[in-house]
């Protein structure tokens, strides 16, 4: 035969199925997308908490620190002091107790005081000047906005220094001055004049409105209330944040072996504790039940194990004058529940009257704003000043925040809405890129059914130890241990990073159809071919921590 | 964190599996370990339709496709073919639906077992002849409904691991796609263990016959395995047992509650399969050193 023929079979393999387009059986794609966790939701500065959570887990403790202090410049006093909204949202509250962020904050606050770290100088100066009426949670967050801005900031504030509550009114042994100071010496270091022992009155508004192109009012709430039981000239009747004030300031005001105190928040349990550590005996008395007390738990809970006595769900009606001791007598009372929210109305219950004797009655039953002379200068209501969204008061150029302006009295709280009213005072200077990145409305928050609870081993939280109860008793040393670092990197690798891709690439390794390639130019590090791309979901459902969204799709 | 997983790409996109399929990421899996320098046969099954419309292929190897008696025999006679060329490196693999493996390659099978062929059989087992319309196989469990099941099947699901390692073969290994790198271990251990037939059964839910969503089949994989119903685990020359991943304290029924093929059954019926599974845990456990 001349030359070989070479059979080729009829059907002949030519090529790959990866020409086709699988894309078009499609009606819906995944998409990867940052979406915000609840704890985030829940934050009052909006902290990134997932982001620094991860830093931590990374081991990158000046990252996190520095993605903390984004929003927040005070981490070591926050994270003694906060009331944790953040952990109550938290995912992992359903499957095994939420991650002790507060805890966590605390370890990297206290770290970067420890290391020494300070803020970045602002990039530009700007000659716009603002003053400050102010130097608490909510005064020292502005401030420190503004001048991260390049905004030249004057803080005035009638104490001798700065901190506000922080300093004058929370224990030492609940949070230490050092750390106090040490955080607001970092923000002062960024270049923020101060000028302290000096009261502003609404007088002087004028001539701050001269030198000043903006003023952000956040003096706080001072004034404490008072019982009209009680007659205001009674030595054996003090306010509980005088008290505290003068704890701080190494004076003590004089008080007598039985303390009873009247309240059942934060403040009423400071003064207990902290007239038990003066080695006298404390009875709280407190209005509404235990479960519903405005102070958080741990905080009841600790001066009782301190020794404290707590009759809640209980009021006083009547002050008998022992001639040198009080006699107060008391009935046990529920609250009212058809009545509008903010409102607080005591039935009695008959036949559970009981009395209390006292050589020094504390009230810790709230402070309102000193706003009598600004009434006729700024809008005032219910006590408080008006403010909008904007945080502006109802004078051009004049904003307000904190305790000043707000019904919530948390210290986050204030450092959220100062640093809000900074961006704010900031876009109202001329700085109109002075925007807070966010989440689009469209952007679902992370629930805990969306996180694959498969590649989270259970694993119990770990919360700050507590100092043996004498030793507790015995002085003001701080309370509450940090966490130790394994404790710490143990929390943070608990977290389950909801809606934030740590590029595990289960989306990619779980595609039936090898459709979501790691892609270096994308931000959400993927990309998704929408050639092969055949809508299974796979990769939606194997995310572990609800980092991809769903896009529909009309062909 | 997450998965660290080595792929060499022999498996392409474009292919015709259903979305979702749990057999498509199973083949990913193995054919992106085996790696190119393999040869793998396929009989009819969701496997060779997943293989490629001629004259494209989704398997950047030469893919054989055999009938559905013989893949255990076409594998072996292309294997003993290789190494009569002075070729001992190429892979010959036969990737196998439960149909074509529990019972109508069974005989090629066993008989290719017997012999110690040197090939790597792998069962994809999606518990029924899905690619003709879920029909059962023996591979289809107690009470699972198929077209030909209605009122669920009335006998137990063949135990061809079991069967297998009788065969005192020198590797069987029970896999699943919810643990990718489990599955990815014993595809490389089995390539390690040469001069034997190395018998793999991967377990690949099948999301339209199994009545779960297309997004859910890794997930109903572990189901299976933390509800005790699919410990995965492997054996060594048919007698060295170990455990990789046992029941987790999931019930039967958490199993059966998420797919429709079960959706006909009674709490007494889930009582009953739960305790069948117990019973084959128990027995299985004892093997575990
Ligand atoms: C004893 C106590 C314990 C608390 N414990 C907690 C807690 O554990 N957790 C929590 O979240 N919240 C707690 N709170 C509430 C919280 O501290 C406040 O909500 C928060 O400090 C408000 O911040 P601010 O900046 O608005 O005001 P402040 O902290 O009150 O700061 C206001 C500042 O303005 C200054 N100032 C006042 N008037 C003038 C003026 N006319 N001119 C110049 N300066 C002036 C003051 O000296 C002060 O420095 C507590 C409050 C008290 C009183
Ligand atoms: C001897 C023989 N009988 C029947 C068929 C028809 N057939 C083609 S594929 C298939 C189903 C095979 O089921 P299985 O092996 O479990 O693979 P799956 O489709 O489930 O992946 C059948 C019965 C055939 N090709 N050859
Ligand atoms: S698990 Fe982490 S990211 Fe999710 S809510 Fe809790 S702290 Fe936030
Ligand atoms: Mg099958």
């Amino acid at each position: 035969m001349s030359g070989t023929v070479k059979r080729v079979p009829s059907i002949w393999t030519t090529g790959s199925t990866d020409i086709l387009n699988t894309g078009t059986w499609r009606s819906a794609i995944a998409v990867h997308e940052k979406r915000p966790a609840p704890c985030y939701g829940a934050c009052p500065v909006d902290g990134e908490i997932p982001i620094w959570v991860q830093q931590v887990r990374n081991e990158e403790f000046n990252a996190a620190w520095l993605t903390l202090v984004e929003n927040n410049p005070i981490p070591a006093a926050i994270g003694r002091t906060c009331h944790r909204p953040c952990e109550g949202a938290c995912n992992r509250t359903e499957y095994d107790g939420a991650v002790s962020i507060n805890a966590l904050e605390q370890y990297v606050g206290d770290m970067a005081i420890r290391e020494g770290w300070a803020f970045p100088a602002p990039a530009q100066e700007s000659q716009k000047m603002v003053a400050v009426i102010g130097g608490g949670p909510a005064g020292l967050s502005c401030a420190y906005q503004l001048r991260r801005k390049g905004i030249q900031v004057t803080i005035f504030d009638a104490n001798p220094e700065l901190g506000g509550v922080l300093r004058y009114g929370v224990p030492e042994y609940r949070l230490p001055k050092k750390m106090v100071a040490a955080e607001i010496e970092r923000i002062t270091d960024l270049g923020v004049k101060v000028v302290a022992g000096r009261k502003l009155t609404g007088e002087d508004l004028g001539e701050l409105e001269k030198n000043f192109s903006a003023i952000f009012v956040a003096f706080g709430a001072h004034d404490a209330k008072r019982l009209p039981l009680f007659t205001k000239s009674d030595s054996r009747v003090l306010d509980g944040i005088d008290f505290l004030r003068s704890i701080r300031l190494d004076a003590p005001l004089k008080i007598g072996r039985k303390i009873v105190v009247i309240g059942g928040g934060s403040v009423a349990m400071d003064v207990a504790g902290s007239a038990l550590r003066l080695g006298q005996q404390a009875q709280i008395l407190a209005l509404e039940g235990r479960a519903v007390m405005p102070a958080p738990e741990d905080e009841i809970e600790d001066v009782i194990e301190e020794g404290a006595l707590l009759h809640d769900g209980a009021m006083v009606k009547a002050v008998e004058d022992l001639s040198g001791s009080l006699l107060l007598h008391c009935i046990n009372v529920e609250l009212d529940q058809n009545v509008s929210p903010g409102v607080i109305r005591p039935i009695e219950i008959a036949g559970t009257e009981f009395t209390l004797e006292a050589d020094t009655v504390v009230l810790a039953i709230g402070q309102d704003p000193e706003l009598a002379d600004w009434e006729d200068r700024i809008q005032v209501s219910k006590g408080m000043a008006v403010v909008d969204a904007d945080y502006k008061t109802s004078r051009a150029g004049v904003f307000a925040a904190g305790d000043v302006a707000n019904i919530e009295r948390f210290v986050s709280t204030a450092v959220g809405d100062g640093k809000r009213a900074a961006y704010s005072i900031a876009r109202y200077l001329g700085h109109q890129d002075a925007v807070e990145e966010g989440f689009a409305d469209s952007v679902k928050e992370v629930s805990f059914k969306d996180i694959n609870t498969f590649y989270f081993p259970t694993q119990k939280p770990v919360e700050r130890g507590k100092v043996d109860v004498d030793i507790r008793k015995a002085g003001f040393a701080e309370i509450r241990l940090g966490l130790t670092d394994e404790q710490a990197l143990d929390q943070a690798r608990r977290c389950f990073s909801c809606g934030s891709c740590i590029e595990c690439d289960n989306c990619a390794i779980f595609c039936p159809d090898m459709a979501i390639l790691k892609d270096a130019d994308s931000p959400l590090y993927y990309k998704v071919l929408d050639q092969y791309c055949k809508g299974c979901g796979c990769c939606l459902e194997e995310c572990p921590r609800g980092a991809m969204g769903v896009k529909e799709e009309t062909k | 964190m997450g998965y660290e997983i080595q792929e060499e790409k022999v498996f392409n996109s474009g292919h015709a599996a259903c979305p979702g399929c749990s057999e498509a990421l199973a083949l990913r899996f193995i054919l992106n370990t085996l790696g190119k320098d393999a040869i793998a046969v396929v009989p009819p099954s969701c496997i060779a339709i997943i293989s490629g419309p001629q004259p494209l292929s989704s398997m950047s190897i030469p893919v054989y496709q055999t009938t559905l008696e013989a893949s255990a025999a076409s594998a072996a006679g292309i294997k003993r073919a290789l190494i009569s060329k002075g070729n001992n490196h190429t892979n010959v693999v036969a990737i196998a639906g439960d149909g074509g493996t529990y019972d109508i390659g069974f005989q090629a099978l066993s008989a290719a077992a017997e012999r110690n062929e040197d090939i790597i059989y792998v069962c994809l087992d999606n518990e029924g002849y899905m690619n003709t319309g879920t029909q059962k196989s023996s591979a289809t469990p107690s009470m699972a409904f198929t077209t030909s099941t209605p009122a669920g099947k009335l006998s137990p699901k063949k135990n061809v691991p079991e069967i297998m390692v009788a065969h005192n073969i020198p590797y069987m290994a029970t896999a699943t796609t919810g643990y990718p790198d489990d599955l990815v271990r014993k595809v490389k251990k089995a390539m390690e263990i040469k001069g034997g037939l190395r018998f793999i059964n991967v377990l690949t839910p099948c999301l339209a016959g199994w009545g779960v969503p297309d997004s859910a089949g890794p997930k109903t994989s572990r189901l299976a395995v933390q509800s005790g119903i699919y410990p995965l685990y492997e054996v060594e020359n048919g007698e060295t047992y170990t455990l990789n991943y046992g029941p987790n304290g999931l019930s039967v029924a958490d199993y059966v509650a998420t797919q429709k093929r079960y959706r006909h059954l009674s709490p007494e019926d889930v009582e009953l399969l739960q305790a069948e599974v117990n019973h084959d845990w128990e027995k299985l456990q004892k093997k575990f050193k």
